[in-house]
This record gives C-alpha cells, sequence and structure tokens, in this order.
C-alpha cells in the first residue's frame, strides 16, 4: 500500500489558505479566540411551565461543527429550535433569555422570526421533502416563496445548492422527479440543499443522520465537515460517535443544563465533569 | 465493555507479575552464579500476552470506540503491556550475558547488585502503582530514575579511566548495568502510564529523563 500525504478534500483552495497551520493545536485550549456567531445567554425554554432549558450561556463559533449530545429529555433539541426562534411555533412553548447572531439578539422586539430562520435554517431528522414538487422545486420552494421567478438566477442557486449538498451529480439529469423519489440519504442531502439554497449563515441539524444507513449517514458526515467552510452548523446527536467524528466542538446537555464544553478531542479524551465521563462510558444512572 | 475491560487488567496484571518474577529470576541467578532458563519461557510468554493485549485493545476500540477514560486506560494499557514485556526481554537478555559470560560470581558485584535492587523496587512500583491506579507511587518511580541511570553512566565512566580490567567482568556488568538501566526506564513509562490514566495528562517528556 502506498501511503501519500493528502489534502483535507473538505476545504478549497482559498479555504486551506486562511485556515490556520494546525488546527488540532489551536482548539486545544477551548477559549474563544474569535467572535461567537451565536449566543445564547440566560436561556430558559419552557412547554407549558415545565421548564425545559434552565438558563444556558453557551456559544457557538464562527466556520466550526459544534455538536450538542447528550441523553434522551436533555434539552438538546429544544436549545437547537430556540437557537432559530423554531421553539415558540409548538403550543404553549416560549423561551427567555437571549440568543445572539452575530451580537444581535434575535429575541428582540420587532425582529421578524420569519427573518432569523432565513439566516439561520435547520435540517430535521426525518428527510422531509415536499411530497408534492420534484427536486428542482425542493430546493427552489423558499426562494419562491420570497417572490424570486423562475429563470437562470433561480436555475444557478438551485445547481450550486445541490452541487453543496453533494447531491448535483446523482441528480442533474433527473431534477424533475419527485423529491420523494430518491433515497433517504439523497433526500436528506436534497433537505440540506433546500436548506443552502436560502443562503442561510448557520445551519442547525437535528439528529440529521438517525433515520438513514451507514452509507448515508457518512454521506452527511462529510457533507457537515465540508458546509463549515461556508457555514457555522451546529448538530445535534445522539451519536456520541458521530459528534467525535464530525465536530470541532461539542456540548453535553443534562436535565436542561449545559454540563459541560469544549473540543470534541478533550472532551471525549479527557471531560472535566464527572457526570460527562459516565455519560460518554455508558455507566449513567 | 467492561467485561472486556476486566480481561483487559487481568492480562495486565498477570504480565506484571510474570516480568517482576522474571527480573528476580534473573539477577538471583547472577548472584548465584548460575542460569535460568525458565525466565527465556517466562520471556516468551509475555510476549504473547503483549500480544493478546494489543488484539485485545484494538477489538475493544473497535467494537466499543471507548471515550474518556476508558480510552485513555486502554491507550496506556498499550504503554504497560510493552513495558512488561521489555521488563520480561531484558531479564532474558540478562540470562544469556550469565550463558555467554558463564560463572560471574568473581565479579565485583557491588555496583550491579545495589542497582538492580533499586531496579526491582522499581518494578515492584509500577506493577502496584498500575494494580491501584495510584498517581503518588508512580511518580516515586521517576524519582529513583537518576540513581539507576547514574550506575550506568559512572561504571562506564569508571571502566574508561581503567588501566587494567578483568574484560569477562566488565563486558557483562556494563551490559547488565545497560539493561537494569532500559529496565529502569521502562518502570518511569508505565509509571507515567499510570499517571495519564488517572488524570488525562502524562508528565513532561522533561521530567521522564
Amino acid at each position: 500500500m502506498n501511503v501519500e500525504k493528502r489534502e483535507d478534500p473538505g476545504m478549497s483552495e482559498q479555504e486551506r489558505q486562511r485556515a490556520p497551520t494546525d488546527e488540532f493545536a489551536m482548539n486545544t485550549t477551548g477559549s474563544m479566540d474569535v467572535a461567537p456567531k451565536l449566543q445564547s445567554e440566560g436561556l430558559r425554554a419552557f412547554f407549558g411551565k415545565n421548564e425545559a432549558l434552565h438558563g444556558i450561556d453557551f456559544s457557538i463559533r464562527p466556520n466550526k461543527v459544534t455538536a450538542i449530545i447528550g441523553p434522551s429529555g436533555c434539552g438538546k433539541s429544544t436549545f437547537l429550535r430556540c437557537l432559530n426562534r423554531m421553539h415558540e411555533l409548538t403550543p404553549g412553548a416560549k423561551a427567555s433569555g437571549q440568543v445572539l447572531l452575530d451580537g444581535g439578539n434575535i429575541y428582540a422586539p420587532k425582529i421578524d422570526p420569519v427573518l432569523v430562520r432565513r439566516r439561520i435554517g435547520m435540517v430535521f431528522q426525518k428527510p422531509n421533502p415536499f411530497p408534492t414538487m420534484d427536486i428542482y422545486d425542493n430546493v427552489a420552494a423558499g426562494l419562491k416563496l420570497t417572490g424570486m421567478k423562475k429563470g437562470k438566477n433561480l436555475d444557478d442557486i438551485v445547481k450550486n445548492s445541490l452541487q453543496q449538498a453533494s447531491l448535483w451529480d446523482e441528480v442533474k439529469d433527473e431534477l424533475h422527479k419527485p423529491g420523494t423519489s430518491i433515497s433517504g440519504g439523497q433526500q436528506q442531502r436534497l433537505c440540506i440543499a433546500r436548506t443552502i439554497a436560502m443562503q442561510p449563515e448557520v445551519i442547525l441539524m437535528d439528529e440529521p443522520c438517525s433515520a438513514l444507513d451507514p452509507i448515508a449517514t457518512s454521506k452527511v458526515e462529510e457533507l457537515m465537515v465540508q458546509l463549515k467552510g461556508t457555514y457555522t452548523v451546529v448538530v445535534v446527536t445522539h451519536n456520541m460517535q458521530q459528534a467525535a467524528r464530525v465536530a470541532d466542538f461539542t456540548a453535553f446537555f443534562y436535565l436542561g443544563k449545559l454540563i459541560e464544553s469544549g473540543p470534541t478531542a478533550s472532551l471525549f479524551e479527557k471531560p472535566r465533569e464527572e457526570l460527562t465521563e459516565r455519560y460518554l462510558t455508558g455507566r449513567f444512572g | 465493555m467492561d467485561l472486556g475491560m476486566d480481561k483487559l487488567t487481568n492480562l495486565l496484571l498477570e504480565m506484571g507479575e510474570l516480568s517482576q518474577q522474571s527480573v528476580a529470576a534473573a539477577m538471583d541467578a547472577y548472584k548465584a552464579g548460575r542460569s535460568a532458563q525458565e525466565v527465556n519461557r517466562w520471556s516468551n510468554k509475555l510476549k504473547q500476552l503483549d500480544d493478546q493485549v494489543s488484539e485485545l485493545a484494538i477489538e475493544l476500540i473497535a467494537r466499543f470506540q471507548p471515550v474518556a477514560s476508558d480510552l485513555r486506560y486502554i491507550k496506556a494499557s498499550l504503554e504497560i503491556s510493552y513495558g512488561f514485556y521489555r521488563y520480561g526481554r531484558y531479564a532474558h537478555d540478562i540470562v544469556e550475558v550469565l550463558e555467554t559470560f558463564g560463572d560471574l560470581t568473581k565479579c565485583e558485584h557491588t555496583l550491579v547488585e545495589p542497582t538492580a535492587e533499586k531496579t526491582k523496587e522499581m518494578i515492584k512500583l509500577s506493577v502496584e502503582a498500575f494494580a491501584k491506579q495510584d498517581v503518588e507511587l508512580a511518580k516515586k518511580i521517576t524519582a529513583m530514575d537518576d540513581y539507576v541511570d547514574n550506575a550506568y553512566r559512572d561504571y562506564i565512566k569508571k571502566l574508561m579511566k581503567s588501566r587494567h580490567v578483568d574484560l569477562r567482568c566488565a563486558l557483562s556488568e556494563t551490559l547488565i548495568l545497560r539493561y537494569l538501566e532500559r529496565i529502569a526506564d521502562h518502570a518511569v513509562y508505565i509509571g507515567n502510564s499510570v499517571i495519564f490514566i488517572v488524570k488525562g495528562e502524562e508528565p513532561a517528556y522533561a521530567e521522564k529523563n
């Protein structure tokens, strides 16, 4: 077997030039050396009277993959949905505290949550392409709603989004087949393309691979790593190995509290908190 | 996973005991002026056990993808297992010296014997530190390393200044002191691995030497 030094395929030439020479070394301290892209301050979330998040202070770095892990019911998905104001869409749900996007509070009065969700897109657990639309329209749907007409501009965005979602080569000759006719893994990448088409700054992913087989999972994981070159990615996952594989930073939630966060390698090798240690090693409860 | 980890621990404890026994038997043979064929057998057994530890460690990583203290334990177990195997291998090398040079009871033992005692103490500490996961015991090993290093170095310097030496004694003692010095280094590495398991970081490299 020949072993040659290989470049990181996830980075463009431009990204490689601006990347630090030793990204892992930079990450070992976990200190916030850049302005956070997203930041929650005293974030509390409620379902009726039940408090699901108890004042979360957490910063998310730009152009990194941040994973949120924790047992079922720990509030990780609720936290994710608070980051783009989707939590409040659930009847009886509300949130308090602040979420800052580039320093601006997305919960401030007069902020339009629809615009927030355009800047902070979301991919869900189960691939959910619009069943009545073809592949092309699934990607273009959001833009059409904003008033964009059919034409070369839209075609370019659809193509570009599918390319960024690593799906273009697989569907370029069948853009007018129903979105639901492709495989589950392809459907999930189609949903990612749909999110990308809105040109968000942050992509939230709520267990994006839990309904996928290992091969489709691997493609989506590769995609997450590629996407961080352009976007800030936050992923909620039950799969600790997935967090270990794709995330630059990982946060551990338990019973609605942020227990510990830090660079993924150090959190997985040397967690600071006993609770994290017990969760990671499966000696919980 | 826990069953696998227990098996790993048991293999390492078995290696610790056998390697300790091997070095003690080799040095007893040196003092008594005889060979110790059983050491060669034990050395081979230690190699087999080291291979088993490696296989089990890889299997645990592949099957359970351990993290946190489990991952540190498995990583450290590879170093510790190798250290125990090397104890046995150097014991085998000492026996080979005895077989090559014959009875060495006439040689001056004033440096080799106390150095061997110190080295055996380091081995005992390394086995105990691992068994008890005791950082304080592990730190003691490093503090003892200079004694063994200096014994080897001083002996070489003394030989270089000597005009008349008994070549048989000089060569055999140089080799044995060298093997003891290497065993002591492995004891330090094992101690550092114990510290890594418990605290998540090894002492700075400079502290090892």
